[in-house]
């Protein structure tokens, strides 16, 4: 029996609203914040789109391989290394960001154009999120999609549960995929707004908040860094 | 117009000390959250009053680790219930979504399930079981949990 008709699947779309309000701010919105400070020209929608939809998809997957197994530790044992290295790959990201969007860093001279420093980070900001074409914010969804996260660690437990009340692998694939859809799509709100809001405004009033987002962005980034070394 | 462009950065600057100020507010000081511990489930179940009888609260196996398979168990003295308990597992000040332990009734007044307690990224380790009873209310349990 399918669970898309289940009660399950509202409670957890409202669960995803009301978590993504009160939690998935504090950890996808730095991320998120970033990405809208560094979307300065051309389409600032796909990029957010394509970002969610990738993490989101990242979920479905967690959440079909619970439902297949019926077993959450089982499957969490096996991807906490890559959930710890994720973890801090987010930390660097955003320090990156906040680094090439700071203008008191960028005036000393390391970190000008031509120079060693600026030419790395430079060159690995392209790579990680200033790829070309937007599609590249898909992958980078996938990927942080992984970060480990408490609210996302009960859906899918849930998922697990319904997998192992399903008559078959396939159907608990589909419940577990399921519970974490509507997960995933309930804390798209909060994360759009929040990106929105980081989004907007005319040049002068984005500079300002480049100055002060800049090294915000660096804290957060290091404590993310730190969080995932001991993760 | 004119005012959306005042408010949009003050809002988003709000939005940025909001977030940078997150771990503390979301997760408070751990030392204001050991306060609140009332359960040493890592050494000895747990009692609490309630009606005219007790509530008794414990996990297992010892150490009690987040990310493990944990046996819950709850025992009644002098309660009637009507139905099996039901664990509510939250952090104490933080939305972690509905984690809930249902249980079996394994011999009069005893009753066990199985549950999970995640591992918060944040570091922090205090989580609460509120244990509702049918018809009677609920008991809540604030213990520490090992990562």
């Amino acid at each position: 029996m399918y669970i898309f008709a289940d009660t399950l699947f509202w409670v957890f779309l409202t669960t995803g609203f009301t978590v993504g309000f009160g939690h998935c701010i504090g950890m996808c919105g730095p991320i998120v914040i970033s990405m809208s400070l560094n979307l300065k020209t051309g389409n600032t929608v796909w990029p957010h789109v394509l970002y969610h939809t990738g993490r989101v998809s990242t979920y479905c997957l967690l959440g079909g391989i619970m439902g297949v197994t019926g077993s959450f530790t089982m499957v969490t044992s096996q991807i906490a290394l890559i959930q710890k290295i994720v973890l801090i790959f987010a930390g660097v990201l955003i320090i990156f960001m906040g680094v090439l969007m700071s203008p008191w860093l960028t005036n000393f001279s390391c970190f000008k154009t031509g120079t060693g420093v600026q030419t790395f980070f430079s060159k690995a900001f392209s790579l990680l999120v200033g790829l070309k074409p937007t599609l590249a914010y898909f992958p980078l969804g996938l990927i942080l999609g992984l970060l480990p996260c408490g609210p996302v660690y009960t859906v899918l437990i849930a998922s697990a549960r319904a997998g192992m009340e399903a008559p078959d692998i396939y159907t608990g694939f589909i419940n577990g995929m399921v519970l974490m859809l509507a997960f995933g799509i309930g804390t798209i709100p909060a994360l759009s707004l929040v990106g929105r809001l980081a989004g907007v405004g005319g040049i002068k009033q984005r500079q300002m908040i480049y100055k002060a987002a800049s090294i915000i962005m660096i804290g957060v980034g290091i404590y993310f860094v730190i969080k995932g070394i001991q993760y | 117009m004119k005012l959306n462009k005042k408010i949009f950065p003050i809002l988003s600057m709000l939005l940025l000390f909001f977030i940078v100020c997150m771990p503390d507010v979301l997760f408070a000081s751990e030392s204001k959250k050991k306060k609140q511990i009332n359960c040493d489930i890592q050494n000895q179940q747990c009692v609490q009053p309630i009606l005219n009888g007790s509530i008794v609260f414990d996990i297992q196996p010892k150490p009690v680790k987040a990310m493990k398979d944990l046996t819950f168990e709850v025992k009644v003295k002098d309660i009637n219930l009507t139905g099996s308990p039901i664990i509510d597992l939250s952090m104490p000040g933080m939305k972690m979504g509905k984690n809930k332990v249902k249980m079996k009734m394994i011999v009069k007044g005893v009753y066990q399930g199985t549950g999970i307690i995640v591992r918060c990224p944040s570091g922090k380790t205090i989580w609460q079981a509120t244990i509702n009873l049918s018809g009677i209310g609920s008991a809540n349990f604030i213990f520490d949990v090992i990562y």
